[in-house]
């Protein structure tokens, strides 16, 4: 391999947090088989904040999963960075996970043992390393949670909490987050701030976020939407505003 | 609502296994042991039957003596002119003298066969002429009719490769016996008795070699047609002179004495076996008020959606104690069922052991069953009735709500107060025990320490908390996040830990107990034998204390250029001052060369057959000094008023041969029907090394089949080696009990595995490998493993400390923590608790991280 080809992937790799390609799951056999997805092909490039949306059963959390390595396809790739997850066992899609993927879940994000401290840097603490003490406070601070480092989850709110996740998702510095309808539990007022956060998280810091999501003001913070129906992806749309999603949406029902 | 119940069940088969599995052995236990005592009793009262079918009279002592040690009522014999007697009565058909004594069967090898000091004694009889009289059945040859003849059982013959015709040697009293095997026999159609071995006499040599010539144990009676027993036994007992200290009696009420012993006797192996059997229960007491917990917790929902749909509280409660009842007769039944497979090792091991029991069947009482079942009924539903109550105060808006798993905390104030009163209330019976004057102490001892048990248990959960954090301190350091999460989890519900731990606990307190209470007993051993025996070998014949070498052995030994000194110790019992005890005897001449047994007042030579010695601390709290008299109780010579001649300070405890009493050899000799030595104690000459006269003394040995000389150290440990057999045995079931509690902590685990199954998902989504979860389940496993067995040590040392307290008038007065051994335990504490964890952590690394995460 020349030196311009490994620079060219590495610039490929740049430009690309993560990507799937003729992505394929499918359930059971015969006439109860399911094909969550059924041919996906998407980019999520760096540093941009993408939103997956789509009726009950339109595979966008399947899409979610399998392109975050917590699941397997059935044929098709996924990538994150240049790593083919097809081609990782366990052990190294866990070590992935935990050095380069960041996860937002609706619920039960904390483990109610652990400080909101300890919550924030358990992956890298899992991979044996130590947060550097800057960006840790850079994005607690950000997050508005530097009074709460030292409560339990049950002592804290539901925002709250959702935003100790959100810090431990940018703690390790990962190549991409995923965020599984991180507001479906909160009220509107905690939900926003958390949406805030991820923007600003896209916007200051460079991240990369996809986000699972079925409301549509959640969906208007992305940069683009990716649309879903029965394991294919629909439409696109770049810039959304919650009314043009809602209009969207309610395409679906027709 | 039943049906609900019975199907929830159903669906939760492995739970409903692993439950039912600790009252399942706590129930076999139960059942085994009572089907085990049921046989042997019923086995050994068929043969007493047996032995005494045709005999109508018995006529023997009629005094009365009760030594120490549970060893049987012992007579003084009677005489042989009352033979004559006897026969003379009108009505007597047959009477026939017979005496019992120590005899040992010398194997083809040369080797003594048995082993009396530790198994089943090894006997000597008369062969009656009469079969009426006789429950012997000569298999081969004939019976003995002259001096120098034996016949053997069928077994020994056997284990001894002895055939009729063989010249072999039988140890008795008088020393070595030559004799030519003339017969076999069988006890009816048993080869053997529970072990023993027999060796048959004619009347003659019977007196001779195992009793006094001219005296009878017993004499027997057969009455002529239609005579019957009650009205013989009377004319006979008119015809006896009043001075011959001779009673008769029917054999009804010998057999009838005979069988209550063996009921007696059995008595207290059934209490110990029972004890386990409690154990074990209380093992499975704390599994299911764990496991009912902890699934009662996880049905949070389910009850609050039963209640929102109409259920009341007692519909609720009903259910869950159903469930209880359900798993409690199953339980048992299959208890049940495992018993007799116990009752079956038991008898196994017993073979094992050299006291192999007579062929039977099992005897499987009514009653049995109904003690094993409501025993292990009872146990479910107490230990499941507060797991209900729980269940019935469930909200119905429960079912609304997302169910939270939190933790419990330290446990109520009533909880705190009432646990402190149980441990306070066991601690106090334990001291009034130990140190007041009570009827019944050790009684008091062993519920006091039930008391100290459960109040621990109920304290568990508050003290829990603390430990946990203490003892996973440096988890964090060692294991990184996996340890300091795996401490975390063993401190978020100190009371399912406290549960688990606590099952573990109770058998590795009753570990410690044990193992510090041996440990103390060698401790005092190996100190009075350093202080007192000044000597440099011990010859010892192997014998329980009614047997021995016969006193020439010492004078032969004494006599050897090699030798300094050598004496003989006897050994007996006799109820001195209304305390039965062994008592010991030497010969003043020899025995202070050997024994340093610090004599304070009067002197050794002052010993006559009139004296005995006292140990200072005795004489002092029983107001005896030079000169007073004691009143000592003799099987052969009944009461006899002895006086103290000598005052000592030093006591050779534990077999060895002064207590807290002695005689002189001359006293011994005067009320007692044995001439056995116990042991012989030889001191090197001066000059001669200890090699030579070893080798000297072992010379002389060589006529001696089976008896050796051992130096201090093996002396020493010869003694406390007499325990082994039985330790090996009480660590094999205590095994048990704590094999269950392991399970109890996999279960628990398991169980809260599923509850966790979110949040073990969300730490493997986050990056936790299969590895490091696996590790921090383990290490959550030890961190409870280890707490219940510090909380087993710290209970089994202060019982231990208690139960060495209040043996210090049996002779155990140091105390002795053994803390490698325990240090080791722990260690294996540790280790099991890795063991236990295998199947939950392996379950939980294959979690499916998705499903995990995905739940909602």
């Amino acid at each position: 391999m020349t030196t311009s080809t490994l620079h060219r992937t590495a610039q490929a790799a740049s430009r690309t947090a993560a990507r799937t390609v003729d992505a394929r799951k499918t359930y059971g056999l015969g006439t109860t088989e399911v094909r969550a997805l059924d041919g996906v092909t998407v980019d999520f490039p760096v540093g941009t904040f993408t939103a997956i949306m789509g009726p009950s059963g339109s595979g966008k959390s399947t899409l979610l999963q399998c392109t975050a390595g917590l699941d397997g396809l059935t044929s098709g790739s996924a990538f994150i960075g240049d790593h083919d997850l097809s081609t990782l066992n366990d052990r190294d899609l866990t070590v992935l996970r935990r050095d380069r993927v960041g996860f937002v879940f609706q619920a039960f994000n904390l483990i109610p043992t652990l400080t909101a401290e300890a919550n924030i840097i358990l992956p890298l603490r899992l991979a044996g390393r130590r947060p550097d003490a800057d960006w840790m406070r850079q994005v607690v601070q950000t997050l508005g949670i530097v009074d709460r480092l030292h409560h339990h989850p049950a002592e804290l709110s539901g925002g709250q909490q959702q935003r100790v996740a959100v810090a431990r998702a940018l703690v390790s510095r990962p190549a991409i987050i995923f965020a599984d309808e991180p507001t479906g539990n909160l009220d509107s007022t905690a939900g926003a701030e958390v949406l805030h956060f991820l923007r600003r998280a896209v916007d200051d810091l460079d991240q990369t976020i996809v986000m699972v999501t079925h409301d549509p003001t959640a969906a208007s913070y992305a940069d683009r939407i990716l649309f879903l129906a029965d394991g294919q992806v629909v439409d696109e749309m770049q810039q959304p505003t919650a009314d043009r999603v809602l209009d969207r949406m309610k395409r679906f029902g027709e | 609502m039943l049906w609900t119940t019975l199907q929830g069940l159903i669906a939760h088969r492995f739970r409903l296994v692993a439950t039912a599995l600790a009252v399942t052995l706590g129930v076999a236990f139960t059942a085994g042991t009572l089907i085990f005592t049921d046989t042997i009793t019923r086995t050994f009262d068929n043969l007493m039957g047996d032995i005494y079918a045709d005999t109508d009279v018995v006529v023997r002592g009629s005094s009365q003596f009760e030594g120490p040690m549970n060893l049987g009522a012992q007579r003084p014999r009677v005489d042989d002119a009352l033979l004559a007697t006897v026969r003379s009565v009108d009505g007597v058909e047959v009477a026939e003298g017979a005496v019992t004594g120590y005899a040992r069967i010398v194997g083809a090898d040369g080797e003594p066969l048995g082993d009396p000091a530790n198994g089943a004694p090894t006997f000597g009889f008369t062969w009656t002429t009469d079969e009426r009289l006789n429950p012997l059945v000569i298999a081969e040859g004939r019976p003995p009719a002259a001096d120098g003849e034996v016949v053997i059982d069928v077994g020994s013959a056997e284990i001894g490769r002895l055939a009729v015709g063989d010249t072999t040697t039988v140890l008795v009293q008088t020393g070595p016996e030559q004799v030519r095997v003339v017969g076999t026999a069988r006890f009816g159609t048993a080869d053997s008795v529970g072990g023993s071995t027999m060796a048959v006499f004619a009347a003659e040599t019977a007196q001779r070699v195992l009793a006094v010539p001219g005296e009878w144990d017993e004499i027997s009676v057969v009455a002529e047609g239609g005579v019957g027993q009650q009205e013989l036994a009377g004319r006979i007992a008119a015809a006896l002179p009043a001075d011959s200290g001779a009673e008769a009696v029917t054999g009804e009420v010998v057999t009838k004495e005979n069988q209550d012993f063996t009921a007696e006797t059995m008595g207290v192996f059934t209490l110990f076996m029972q004890f386990f059997a409690v154990v074990a229960l209380l093992v499975g007491a704390f599994m299911i008020f764990n496991t009912f917990s902890i699934t009662v917790a996880q049905r949070t929902r389910e009850n609050g959606l039963l209640r929102a749909l109409g259920a009341s509280r007692r519909q609720v409660l009903a259910m869950v104690l159903v469930e209880a009842l359900v798993v409690g007769v199953l339980a048992s039944l299959l208890g049940l069922a495992a018993g007799l497979g116990i009752a079956h090792g038991l008898k196994a091991l017993l073979d094992g052991l050299g006291f192999g029991i007579p062929a039977g069947g099992l005897v499987f009482a009514p009653r049995t069953v109904v003690v094993a079942l409501v025993a292990g009924t009872l146990v479910t539903l107490v230990a499941a009735l507060s797991p209900a109550r729980k269940a019935a105060k469930v909200a119905p808006v429960a079912a609304m709500q997302a169910v939270s798993v939190g933790s419990t905390g330290y446990g109520s104030r009533q909880r705190v107060l009432v646990g402190a009163v149980v441990l306070g209330a066991g601690v106090t019976a334990l001291l009034l025990g130990l140190f007041a004057d009570v009827g019944q102490p050790l009684a008091l001892v062993g519920l006091g320490t039930l008391g100290v048990f459960l109040g621990t248990s109920v304290l568990g959960r508050t003290v829990s908390l603390p430990l946990s954090r203490a003892i996973g301190a440096p988890l964090p350091r060692l294991r990184g996040l996996p340890g300091e999460l795996a401490r975390e989890n063993a401190m978020r519900n100190p009371k399912r830990t406290a549960a688990a731990a606590s099952a573990l606990m109770i058998g590795v307190g009753v570990v410690g107990i044990i193992t510090i209470f041996v440990a103390s007993m060698k401790a005092t051993v190996d100190q009075g034998i350093e202080r007192a025996f000044t000597g440099d070998l011990v010859v010892d014949a192997g014998a329980s204390i009614d047997g021995g070498v016969d006193p020439g052995l010492a004078a032969r030994l004494a006599a050897l250029p090699e030798v300094g000194a050598a004496t003989g110790l006897r050994v007996g019992p006799a109820v001195v001052d209304g305390e039965a005890l062994l008592i010991g005897a030497v010969d003043p001449a020899t025995a202070f060369e050997l024994l340093d047994l610090q004599p304070r007042e009067g002197s050794p030579s002052a010993l006559g057959p009139n004296s005995i010695a006292v140990f200072d601390e005795t004489a002092r709290e029983q107001g005896l000094s030079i000169g007073s008299t004691v009143p000592v109780e003799f099987a052969a010579t009944g009461t006899q008023e002895l006086t103290v001649a000598l005052v000592y300070g030093e006591e050779l405890e534990a077999n060895g041969p002064a207590g807290t009493y002695f005689l002189s050899t001359a006293a011994y000799e005067a009320n007692f029907s044995d001439r056995f030595d116990w042991q012989v104690y030889v001191k090197a000459a001066p000059g001669a090394t200890l090699e030579q006269t070893t080798t000297a003394v072992e010379g002389v040995l060589a006529d001696y089949p089976g008896v050796e000389a051992q130096d201090k150290a093996t002396f020493a440990a010869s003694i406390t080696a007499q325990l082994d057999p039985m330790l090996a045995l009480v660590y094999a079931l205590l095994g048990l009990s704590i094999f269950i509690a392991l399970l109890g902590i996999g279960n628990t685990l398991a169980l809260s595995i599923v509850e966790r199954t979110r949040e073990l998902g969300l730490l493997r989504a986050v990056g936790m490998t299969r590895s490091q979860l696996r590790s921090t389940i383990r290490w959550e496993s030890v961190v409870i493993a280890v707490q219940g067995t510090l909380l087993g040590l710290a209970l089994g040392v202060l019982v231990g400390w208690a139960l060495v307290r209040a043996l210090a008038d049996e002779g155990i007065d140091v105390f002795r923590v053994p803390v490698g051994t325990l240090a080791v335990v722990v260690l294996l504490g540790a280790l099991a608790g890795m063991a236990a964890a295998v199947l939950p952590s392996r379950r939980a690394a294959r979690l499916d991280v998705l499903k995990a995460v995905s739940s909602q």
